[in-house]
């Protein structure tokens, strides 16, 4: 009992960062309704950037955290601007075909850039870990749970509660109907591209120090974001958070009872039930559309 | 000019021509670029990787459906190939057909519920089945022999060992060629229709009494053969077969042939596995560019000709009509009244791309 708690709780920690990475492709995909396949290349490179701006050029943590996330939403408002907007009236294969572009384009740039020798990048927080009873929490692992429930209800009550989040909503449900309202729909899209890939590369940064640092290094975690994205329907926000954290204790406990290199399989095997038994993830609604 | 893919079957009265010509430049190449291991060897990856990439073309650019986990569907074949020449010892059309079938039933679970699913959620699918498939693979160590990877022996048609290179060219050569023909016959026939008439509008094809789920699903079936298949003579070709070498950026690289030799055409995925596989052999000088031109590749192409390498004849011939303002040729961009218009005005294609992006 005490191994299944343990394994649970420390699933937690890898779920958040799931979680975020879901959050990313959710905030991306309400808004401008494409699947961000590039997203590993992208935070990926945020990462990169973080250990640019700590390691040759020693800046303080503050400074370089700050330089990583402002980067990060200039590469979303980038990527968007410069490829996404002139495919977007394309067909739906072309579109996700461009995303799959980027990620190799991306990817390869990273290499050639920084090269494939493993990288490390601090733990944002030093010491032991918390005993809660008979179960170990480590400290970063509570800290990328904290950051990421903030960030969700954060998000959560700016979509809801505010003028910004109406008019967010209003672009996801209908852009011709919004734009028609007076909402600069391009504006928000820029928006969401550059939030959503600054929640990605926030993702990356927590994560980096738990695994090493390489140009490809998100693309096992972003499986499993994909597949909590999945879960959560691609289109809530809590779905996205709940399904996170259960792809994060789940495949820990797949790899604390079975097999430590079993837990991509396992995850295909679960985002293939889901998608045989509810096409539209578990928190999804069936979504009629005119062709 | 928003991009459809109902203009692919467009402009196309060269390339059965371009197929003939094509398979008789393989025929002879050996005698004419000289029969060394490596050129040979760069031929035979070109011919294999040619079916891996028009089974992905089937999926992606006449069926509009995306797979990023091809690679799976080349790893099983590979290890069928492996399994039969090391325990089973069937006669090679029988192995060639169980690699096929191996991979087709797997290709059938995954699009099972591809016919009630929109694109993205497809690709989520194949992303982690070319991800899983490697694991698996590290764990079935019965059948691939794990980390150290599976040795596979020479096989034999008859009493024809087949130990040099230039025999496994021929015999690659001959079994990609029969693949590609019964890919022919079937997109020329009634299925084939089927399958562009669902890519073309679900809706459109579901009125014609078009079973669209059914479509897809086969379709999905029919790609993972033929990949399967390839995946036959991949592993008889290395040899040496591991876990490592069916990774997700190959199955990527799979797909930028296709978009880059052309959407929807068979020819053209041809001359993206050439280019596909020149690049790979000039990494040594090109070096860590190598994937980063792969990628650049596929993103270039989407925003300037998504039609890929096998549209350039027909983009050139209506830029060359377009400038010249003569008597357009009926049934060409017919679907756009906007070309009409600047063809009329002597207006550039690249003009009337800014034109209408504006």
């Amino acid at each position: 009992m005490t191994l299944f708690l343990q394994l649970v709780v420390s699933g937690l920690g890898f779920g958040a960062v799931y979680a975020l990475g879901a959050i990313s492709l959710t905030l991306i995909f309400k808004t401008s309704n494409v699947v961000n396949f590039a997203s590993a290349s992208l935070s990926t490179t945020v990462a990169l950037l973080m250990w640019l701006a700590l390691n040759p050029l020693h800046l303080p943590v503050v400074l370089a955290w700050l330089i990583a996330l402002a980067c990060a939403m200039v590469i979303g408002v980038l990527v968007e601007a410069v490829f996404l907007r002139r495919v977007e009236k394309s067909p739906i294969i072309i579109q996700v075909v461009m995303t799959l572009g980027l990620l190799v384009a991306i990817e390869g740039l990273d290499g050639a850039l920084f090269g494939y020798s493993p990288k490390t990048l601090p733990h944002v927080l030093h010491g032991s870990s918390f005993a809660i009873g008979s179960v170990l929490l480590d400290r970063n692992n509570a800290l990328m749970l904290a950051i990421t429930v903030l960030l969700a209800i954060a998000l959560y009550l700016i979509y809801q509660h505010t003028r910004l989040g109406l008019a967010l909503r209003a672009v996801a449900s209908d852009r011709d109907t919004a734009s028609l309202m007076g909402i600069q729909t391009q504006r928000y899209i820029s928006l969401s591209w550059a939030v959503g890939v600054l929640v990605a590369g926030v993702s990356a940064i927590l994560i980096a120090p738990a695994i090493s640092l390489t140009p490809t290094f998100m693309e096992n975690v972003a499986v499993f974001a994909f597949a909590a994205a999945v879960l959560g329907g691609f289109g809530s926000l809590l779905g996205a958070v709940v399904g996170g954290l259960v792809i994060g204790i789940m495949s820990n406990l797949v790899s604390g009872y079975f097999s430590n290199n079993l837990q991509l399989t396992f995850v295909f095997i679960l985002i293939l039930i889901v998608l045989y038994i509810r096409p539209n993830g578990l928190f999804g609604r069936p979504v009629v559309s005119r062709q | 000019m928003a991009f459809k893919l109902s203009q692919l079957r467009k402009g196309r009265r060269g390339s059965q021509i371009g197929l003939v010509v094509g398979a008789f430049a393989f025929a002879l190449a050996p005698a004419v670029v000289g029969a060394n291991v490596t050129t040979m060897g760069i031929l035979t990856q070109t011919i294999i990787y040619s079916l891996v990439v028009v089974s992905l073309n089937l999926l992606v650019g006449f069926g509009g459906l995306v797979s990023i986990g091809h690679a799976g569907f080349l790893a099983i074949g590979a290890y069928a190939a492996g399994y039969s020449a090391n325990h089973l010892h069937l006669a090679l059309p029988l192995e060639l057909l169980m690699a096929g079938v191996l991979a087709g039933i797997v290709g059938l679970v995954m699009g099972l519920p591809s016919g009630r699913l929109s694109g993205n959620y497809l690709v989520i699918i194949t992303l982690g089945f070319g991800l899983a498939v490697p694991q698996i693979a590290l764990q079935a160590t019965d059948i691939t022999n794990g980390f150290t990877g599976l040795t596979i022996a020479n096989t034999q048609i008859g009493p024809i060992l087949m130990n040099s290179p230039k025999a496994m060219y021929y015999f690659c050569f001959v079994v990609v060629a029969i693949s590609l023909v019964l890919i022919l016959l079937v997109l020329a026939s009634k299925s084939g229709r089927a399958i562009m008439a669902v890519r073309d509008s679900e809706a459109a094809a579901a009125a014609m009494g078009i079973h669209v789920a059914r479509t897809k699903v086969i379709l999905f079936t029919f790609s993972a053969f033929f990949c399967g298949i390839a995946g036959d003579l991949f592993g008889h070709f290395e040899g040496l077969v591991t876990a490592g070498d069916f990774t997700l950026s190959l199955s990527l690289f799979f797909l930028a042939a296709v978009i880059v030799g052309g959407l929807g055409s068979v020819g053209g995925s041809i001359l993206g596995a050439l280019v596909l596989v020149y690049v790979q052999t000039r990494s040594a000088s090109i070096g860590v560019y190598s994937e980063f031109i792969i990628g650049g590749a596929v993103v270039v192409v989407l925003l300037t000709f998504p039609g890929g390498i096998a549209s350039i004849p027909t983009v050139v011939a209506r830029w060359l009509r377009s400038t010249r303002g003569t008597v357009r040729v009926p049934g060409e961009g017919e679907s756009n009244p906007g070309d009409a218009l600047t063809a009329q005005a002597g207006i550039g294609v690249g003009d009337h791309q800014g034109a209408s992006d504006a």
